[in-house]
């Protein structure tokens, strides 16, 4: 018989009390095999995409959703690559930003670059945004893209005359006080030199930059308002607006798909880029460089490729959009024909045709502050 | 009668009592009171002090880059008030948008507070709700609810075209975004007003109605003193709540100005410059915080009460 003293059972009491919690940092770490962050555009963080694959995989998953990649990028930059395991931004940003930078890890080739040829063609391996600026390393999965310039109300501005014009519509001094600007700055900076005809995606010189002040001033000085999508929707619908820039399938396609097929986004037919008018986004999910990566982070990224759930991903909530995995038989026939009317699939090929894809602008952060003060004197 | 007691008083064992405070096992008794308040003195240094240090220790950092603590520039500063840089109108809009709300609040809630402490009797209560509830839902709701009430064929505007009239074009203005900050702070100010009115006693106001005093005399010399002090911190809790106002501008207001907060957002979103973003936070915690305690030593509280 063991005889314990009552020093012996408080050696053992406080020696728990010290293990206690060592061992619970122990199954913290252990618990980041059933737990996984995402950080994301909004319709990655809904219940509908998410349930499913946190009941199958038994797994803790959050998500954050935020409308803005710069805001995305710098949480990185911060320190939270120690938090996040998926981030989902627009193109430009893993292959010339964040790989760069190491905020990001590549995924395993062999594994990964099998799905791109379930896309559409335009996704076929080696895709340029996919991969790093070498070509070696796969660095994210493309999934949602769309054109993205502006949207105009048919039944004021008719769909020819908007494309015809393009850009040079907002020069028009009789739309003053008729149209809105989505509060996407960094899109509005694309929008500001499209509309002075300058290409945005280059290094510009000081007559540009001056050229870039003038139409900013002005085309912010003639907005009836300046706001998110819902009140650029709830504006186009009320007849407050005509049009809005920046905009496109994106943002237009929640009121499309609410009965307002009069509500249309607009890719102008020729523009300063190399002869192109219109932006296009295509959305790149990446692991982040997290020395404690979740294995559920690649698993992520494998569910989200099977059709329906590619499907569910182009119709969460918020915005709908196309998906590059509609390339196969079994995710297209998931759409109906009111779906792909909300998200105009009738001239997408035509109006990605016509869009450069989103690029970094070199001199952004004076674009910027030229934009932010041409809305203070708005 | 003060030059009897005071010999007394030093005759009661004050003194002892003092050098027993400076014995050691006093001092122990001190330092035991400060052990015991040290977690609540951690969590307000951690919860409380070491944001507000961080936030301040940003502004002083290279500009769009993370080296807080490490390195230490004035040049955020400089950015901010080079005359080129128009941002002092986003801090005119917000102090002015504050100082109008206040001004419009204290007339529009002094009638409702009044009511509420002298004229409602057992309805105060059910009032009183009346003005907490909208507190329950989320302000973006609310000022999106008034965007569909005002908005072209809206609520308002689609009334009065079936009776052949039409809605005033108020969305996307400076004074639709004043509404709106009144419509959202009016219960910060009403609440405090309501204590202070009933801080009145009915028998003062009775008193100066038997001596003769007018209505308009009994509100100037007896109502509105004593009342001051809840009227006061009404007005200092809705100036502070105003200066941070945004959602306001951005639902309502459709952005026709942009508030300083909103520039605080812009330089920590899409400039990706936290350091400008901090460097202005912190301009704009400094003017708030002394225009506050101008406004409480000018107006002091005891004097309004009549206490020197």
């Amino acid at each position: 018989m063991t005889l314990f003293s009552k020093r012996d059972a408080l050696k053992i009491m406080g020696g728990a009390a010290l293990a206690g919690p060592l061992v619970n940092m122990q199954s913290a770490f252990a618990a980041r095999e059933s737990e996984l962050n995402i950080l994301c555009w909004e319709g990655y963080n809904s219940a509908q995409v998410l349930d499913p694959f946190r009941s199958s995989k038994s797994a803790n998953v959050k998500a954050e959703s935020l409308t803005n990649d710069p805001t995305m990028i710098n949480r990185l930059r911060a320190g939270e690559t120690k938090v996040w395991d998926l981030i989902n931004v627009n193109n430009p940003w893993a292959r010339k930003i964040m790989h760069p930078e190491g905020l990001i890890k590549p995924l395993p080739k062999d594994e990964f670059e099998p799905f791109f040829a379930k896309m559409l063609p335009q996704f076929k391996a080696p895709y340029r945004w996919a991969m790093s600026d070498d070509g070696k390393d796969l660095l994210g999965m493309a999934q949602r893209f769309g054109p993205y310039s502006f949207v105009v109300n048919t039944n004021k501005v008719s769909r020819k005359t908007a494309e015809e014009q393009g850009w040079d519509l907002f020069n028009d001094p009789s739309i003053k006080g008729k149209y809105g600007i989505l509060e996407s700055d960094d899109w509005n900076v694309f929008d500001m030199f499209l509309i002075a005809g300058i290409n945005p995606f280059k290094t510009h010189d000081e007559k540009e930059m001056e050229k870039f002040t003038e139409t900013s001033k002005r085309i912010f000085g003639g907005a009836k308002l300046v706001g998110d999508i819902a009140a650029m929707n709830q504006a186009l619908v009320s007849g407050e607006i005509d049009m809005h820039l920046t905009g496109g399938t994106y943002s237009v396609s929640p009121a499309r798909a609410d009965g307002h097929p009069e509500l249309r986004a607009v890719t102008p037919l020729k523009g300063p880029i190399d002869g192109k008018g219109g932006t296009a986004w295509i959305e790149i999910t990446s692991t982040v460089n997290n020395p404690n990566l979740s294995p559920l982070a690649l698993e992520f990224l494998k569910y989200v490729q099977d059709p329906k759930v590619a499907h569910t991903v182009a119709f969460a909530e918020g915005t709908f959009n196309p998906v590059a995995q509609m390339g196969t038989k079994a995710c297209f026939d998931l759409f109906t024909k009111e779906e792909l009317d909300a998200i105009q699939y009738d001239s997408l090929e035509e109006e990605m045709s016509r869009c450069a894809e989103y690029d970094i602008v070199p001199d952004y952060d004076k674009a910027l502050e030229i934009l932010t003060a041409a809305k203070r004197a708005k | 009668m003060s030059e009897l007691t005071l010999p007394h008083a030093e005759e009661r064992p004050t003194g002892t009592r003092l050098e027993a405070r400076s014995t050691p096992a006093a001092r122990k008794k001190v330092s035991r009171g400060l052990l015991s308040s040290l977690p609540v003195l951690v969590v307000l240094l951690l919860g409380f002090l070491a944001p507000l240090a961080t936030v301040a220790a940003y502004a002083f950092a290279t500009p769009r880059t993370f080296d807080v603590f490490r390195s230490f520039t004035l040049i955020n500063f400089e950015t901010i008030f080079d005359p080129a840089n128009t941002v002092w109108m986003s801090f005119a809009w917000s102090l002015g948008f504050a100082a109008a709300t206040v001004v419009v609040l204290a007339i529009v809630a002094y009638p409702i507070a009044w009511g509420l402490a002298r004229v409602f009797g057992r309805w105060a209560g059910f009032v009183s709700v009346l003005f907490v509830f909208p507190l329950f839902v989320s302000e973006n709701v609310r000022l999106y609810g008034w965007t569909l009430f005002f908005i072209k064929n809206g609520v308002l505007d689609g009334t009065l075209k079936l009776l052949g009239g039409a809605g005033p074009e108020v969305l996307y203005t400076p004074g639709i975004t004043l509404f709106g900050m009144v419509y959202v702070y009016l219960p910060f100010m009403l609440f405090p007003m309501v204590l202070g009115l009933a801080m009145v006693p009915k028998e003062l106001v009775e008193a100066a109605r038997d001596l003769g005093a007018s209505r308009l005399m009994i509100w100037r010399e007896v109502e509105l003193p004593l009342a001051m002090p809840g009227i006061m911190i009404g007005m200092l809790l809705t100036f502070v709540l105003a200066v941070g106002a945004v959602a306001e501008s951005k639902i309502l207001g459709g952005q026709s100005v942009i508030v300083a907060t909103h520039d605080i957002e812009i330089a920590f979103t899409y400039a990706q410059n936290w350091p400008l973003g901090s460097a202005l936070a912190l301009i704009l915690t400094i003017i708030v915080g002394a225009l506050s305690l101008i406004a409480l030593t000018k107006l002091d509280l005891d004097r309004i009460l009549g206490r020197r």
